[in-house]
């Protein structure tokens, strides 16, 4: 029998073909797939009637050129770490459709432009995990090692990350990293990186030059438009992906962002932030798991919340809807969300409601049900992301001492998530 | 002296890429070409990569040193994301894959279990995705010549590049709108062995696709590259051969080339050529290497139907078409032609729209006005389907002549609308008539009576058949 990466003659009702074996599709064990010498890959469906004839044995993916990591003490050294996602990813054209994780060194072979704007003076991979398998346990060891590095010299460190939960890890990043120094810069692609049209080399490219800047934030860098021009720097606390899979899908929230960058240029747009320092930084990552994120919808039953309460959850972020509601007076009580919510604060846990439109802040004082749910203890987190209010809710609770304090810390402004004014001009840029 | 093509070892053969018309292969915006002011540009970069056999493509690199950019013009209700490159492809047009299905039929081909849709590297930036989507869908057909039979090696569906437009040092632009076009790319096996055979075997391929009735039609709706090489040369792709009957020269032109080349000692290499305009051909850039394609893992397998492509409905033989065009009326030598252009489905379309016409006008008119109108306006037109229409209304209603269509097709052909251009070449009612040869006649006093008849048929040519107008005249004496 054949195995992936023989060479082949196969004869079949459908004629007589050379090539190489590739894996069967997962659902698909009786279908041969074969790579003919023209480069097009065939199913030939496998019966009776089919002969295969091995030719020879063993095609193996080539290996991909790496780059040498020459020392360039002249330009600003700074440290990579790599943790998977698309950014990462090829197709292997020899032994099948599967994508595979690269190394590093790999990717940024096809980036030489880093080499004349930084002196990659470390470049590791902790893991290999698309974004979306990822947890707080990865959150905690990406900040291990950015602290790590900053705290071994590097002048900033560039993150490369799935995008499809980037946002969650950028806030994440955000709240884990005390005393914060200097430049940290996310960066995914939304093209992988064997492709002609790789996206990321530009966000590397712009991430080299914000970690060269003097803003000592967590950012995510990515394509500011759908165009190869500039990529933005956004924090990472009010940022999230906004399209499934345009290069300029994360935008920033209720905020400007922190700069636009060109490849050869840097136009700052923000100037709310820290300066650079030589602070040391500490990797400050407790974090509470038992969080949860609630969408509300309309006819939903708050039964949900029982839920959370007999799986012992510490604290819920709803989603609410408009300026910070969820159903109260209806005409079918089982709707009304009040007691249910009344019910999980008396048990012990914090109830938060961040604003479903994403775009815009929540406001108890302006009709009468927000008042009742206020009244009743939930936390209304202003202008604060959803998915950086879950974050952040897991952080606090692993750090306050007294629920009064969990209380303080979630309405406080710790790393920019919240903002005391929203500008004009920040709505859908 | 004629050249003995066996002696020279002469193996050629032919690849026919045509545009189907449906929409796009990829996405749902329609299959359309523009000339109007695109609504955005966007500016991207496209690096040659590693990918996948860890060797940059050579071709791939030859094109990364002469450009730093490419700009795309897009629309915004004809391009989308995926043509954009910003969004994963959708399921394959169901359309043309049946189109192309049928066409490897005719084609006598065998087909897979199941297709897998390729990337092919492309980084001259015709496409934005810098590959090219391409699925191999049937091999190993035939199609008959005079000169005997040539093999079919493959049939695939492809999706077309961008349209060039501009180019200066640091960048080239590219039009968005025939990226994702459909097409069927036909690649004979080199059994082709003169060059007459290859004119043939590209007019029968053509012909083929047009029996369809769903092709696009008009010029660079259809490209032909041409394979050649003689003993002792490696093979030659030859592009842009636009006009078939233009083929046997090229080939010609080619061998003698190749000869010459032999004859220099040099080191040959396969490569690419475009053809001139004195039919010789010019280095356009080396072959491509082998190893460019790699699985489009966006898109899922395609499960062929065996007996879903046997029951596939063939489309009618010539043969066929030719009896029932004969049954219209059309005589023997317009039924032959029309059927065998490209402009056959507009000749149906229009002989039952417009069954007041005689159909040999509609017939002849198609097969040779733009041809016409060329000459009378010394340049390059065509006419679209839409054109041909209004113009075919208003003979239909009987409101223009016959005599007046070369006239009305001239105006139309400059950018004026039918009815405004058939204005002036309006049939006349008997009363108008006689007032128009009231008014010519006032106008031309001093013209002897027996000139007049004349000079009045020529003014009124068009808008009055002369026997109506010999009949007024004699009336009015």
């Amino acid at each position: 029998m054949a195995k992936v990466g023989d060479r082949v003659r196969v004869e079949s009702k459908d004629g007589v073909h050379e090539g190489t074996v590739l894996p069967s599709p997962e659902n698909q064990k009786n279908l041969l797939m074969l790579k003919l010498n023209s480069g097009y890959n065939i199913g030939i469906k496998l019966d009776k009637s089919v002969k295969i004839k091995v030719l020879g044995t063993g095609t193996k993916a080539e290996p991909l050129p790496t780059i040498i990591q020459k020392e360039n003490k002249s330009l600003p050294s700074i440290s990579l770490i790599a943790t998977g996602g698309t950014i990462g990813s090829r197709v292997d054209y020899k032994t099948g459709a599967v994508q595979t994780l690269m190394k590093p060194q790999e990717f940024i072979a096809n980036v030489p432009e880093l080499a004349q704007i930084v002196n990659l003076k470390k470049i590791s991979r902790p893991f290999a995990v698309w974004s979306e398998n990822m947890s707080h346990v990865e959150w905690q060891k990406i900040a291990q090692e950015v602290a790590k590095e900053l705290n071994a010299g590097a002048e900033g460190v560039i993150v490369t990350h799935g995008t499809d939960m980037l946002h969650y890890t950028a806030a994440a990043l955000s709240f884990m990293l005390k005393n914060l120094s200097k430049p940290v810069a996310l960066v995914g692609g939304q093209r992988s990186s064997d492709r002609g049209s790789f996206d990321g080399a530009l966000n590397l490219i712009c991430a080299a030059n914000y970690c060269k800047s003097e803003i000592a934030e967590v950012s995510l860098i990515m394509h500011g438009e759908d165009a190869d021009t500039y990529c933005l720097a956004m924090r990472g606390t009010k940022v999230r992906k906004l399209h499934t899979s345009r290069r300029d899908a994360f935008r920033p929230v209720n905020e400007m962002p922190f700069a636009k960058i060109w490849k050869n240029n840097f136009e700052l747009l923000n100037s709310n932030y820290k300066k650079r320092t030589n602070e040391k930084v500490v990797a400050d990552t407790k974090f509470e798991p038992r969080v949860a994120l609630v969408k509300f919808f309309p006819g939903q039953s708050p039964d949900i919340i029982d839920y959370y309460i007999s799986k012992k959850y510490k604290g819920l972020v709803i989603e609410a809807s408009g300026l910070g509601h969820v159903p109260i007076d209806t005409k079918d009580k089982k709707l009304g969300w009040l007691p249910k919510i009344k019910k999980a604060i008396d048990s012990g846990m914090l109830v938060c409601f961040a604003p479903q439109t994403l775009y815009g802040g929540l406001n108890q004082f302006v009709y009468a049900p927000a008042r009742q749910l206020h009244d009743a203890g939930v936390l209304y987190l202003g202008d604060m992301l959803p998915e950086t209010a879950l974050v952040k809710l897991g952080w606090v609770l692993a750090h306050a001492k007294k629920p009064v304090e969990a209380k303080q810390l979630m309405l406080a402004n710790l790393v920019g998530e919240l903002n005391p004014r929203i500008p004009e001009e920040a709505f859908l840029y | 002296m004629a050249l003995d093509y066996k002696q020279i070892g002469l193996k050629c053969g032919l690849e026919i890429h045509q545009q189907l018309a449906t929409k796009k292969l990829f996405c749902d915006d329609p299959s359309a070409l523009r000339n109007d002011k695109p609504d955005f540009t966007i500016t991207r970069e496209l690096r040659p990569m590693a990918g996948e056999t860890g060797q940059i493509d050579i071709a791939a690199v030859f094109e990364k040193k002469k450009r730093k950019f490419y700009i795309y013009e897009g629309y915004k209700d004809t391009t989308c994301l995926v043509e954009l490159d910003e969004e994963p492809p959708h399921q394959i047009n169901q359309d043309a894959l049946e189109i192309t299905l049928t066409v490897a039929r005719i084609l006598h081909c065998k087909f897979p279990d199941t297709v897998q849709v390729m990337r092919k590297t492309v980084v001259d930036g015709s496409n934005t995705s810098a590959f090219q989507r391409t699925a191999l869908i049937a091999f190993d057909g035939f199609i008959e010549t005079s000169f005997g039979r040539v093999g079919i090696q493959t049939v695939c569906l492809e999706e077309d590049s961008g349209r060039r437009i501009t180019e200066d040092q640091d960048s080239v632009t590219y039009r968005l709108d025939r990226l994702g076009i459909p097409l069927i790319e036909i690649a004979t096996a080199p059994d082709i062995h003169t060059p007459e055979q290859a004119r043939e075997c590209a007019e029968k391929l053509g012909m083929l696709l047009r029996s369809t009735g769903k092709v696009m039609r008009g010029i660079g709706t259809i490209r032909q590259d041409l394979n050649v090489s003689i003993a002792g040369h490696p093979r030659v792709e030859i592009k842009g051969v636009q006009d078939l009957r233009n083929m046997p020269q090229i080939v010609e032109k080619e061998i003698e080339r190749q000869q010459v080349a032999i004859s220099s000692g040099e080191k040959l290499l396969p490569h690419v050529r475009n053809v001139k305009e004195d039919l010789s051909t010019k280095f356009l850039r080396p072959m491509p290497g082998a190893a460019r394609m790699y699985p489009e893992t966006d898109h899922p397998l395609i499960v062929l139907d065996e007996k879903h492509i046997a029951g596939l409905k063939l489309p009618e033989s010539f043969e066929d078409k030719e009896k029932r065009f004969l049954k219209l009326g059309l005589s023997a030598d317009l039924a032959k032609q029309i059927t065998r252009d490209e402009k056959v489905i507009l000749f149906e379309t229009f002989a039952k729209q417009f069954a007041n016409t005689n159909a040999n006008v509609i017939a002849s008119t198609l097969l040779s006005v733009e041809n016409e109108v060329k000459r009378k306006l010394g340049k390059e037109i065509i006419l679209t389907d839409k054109q041909f229409e209004g113009v075919f209304h208003l003979l239909n209603k009987n409101k223009l002549t016959k005599e007046s269509l070369l006239d009305v097709f001239v105006k139309v052909a400059e950018g004026i609308s039918a009815d405004d251009a058939a204005k002036s070449f309006e049939k006349l009612s008997d009363t108008d008539l006689k007032k128009e040869i009231e008014k010519i006649k006032a106008e031309l006093k001093n013209v002897p009576p027996d000139k007049l008849q004349g000079i009045i048929i020529g003014k009124l040519r068009g808008r009055a058949e002369p026997s109506k107008i010999i009949e007024a005249l004699k009336w009015q004496k």
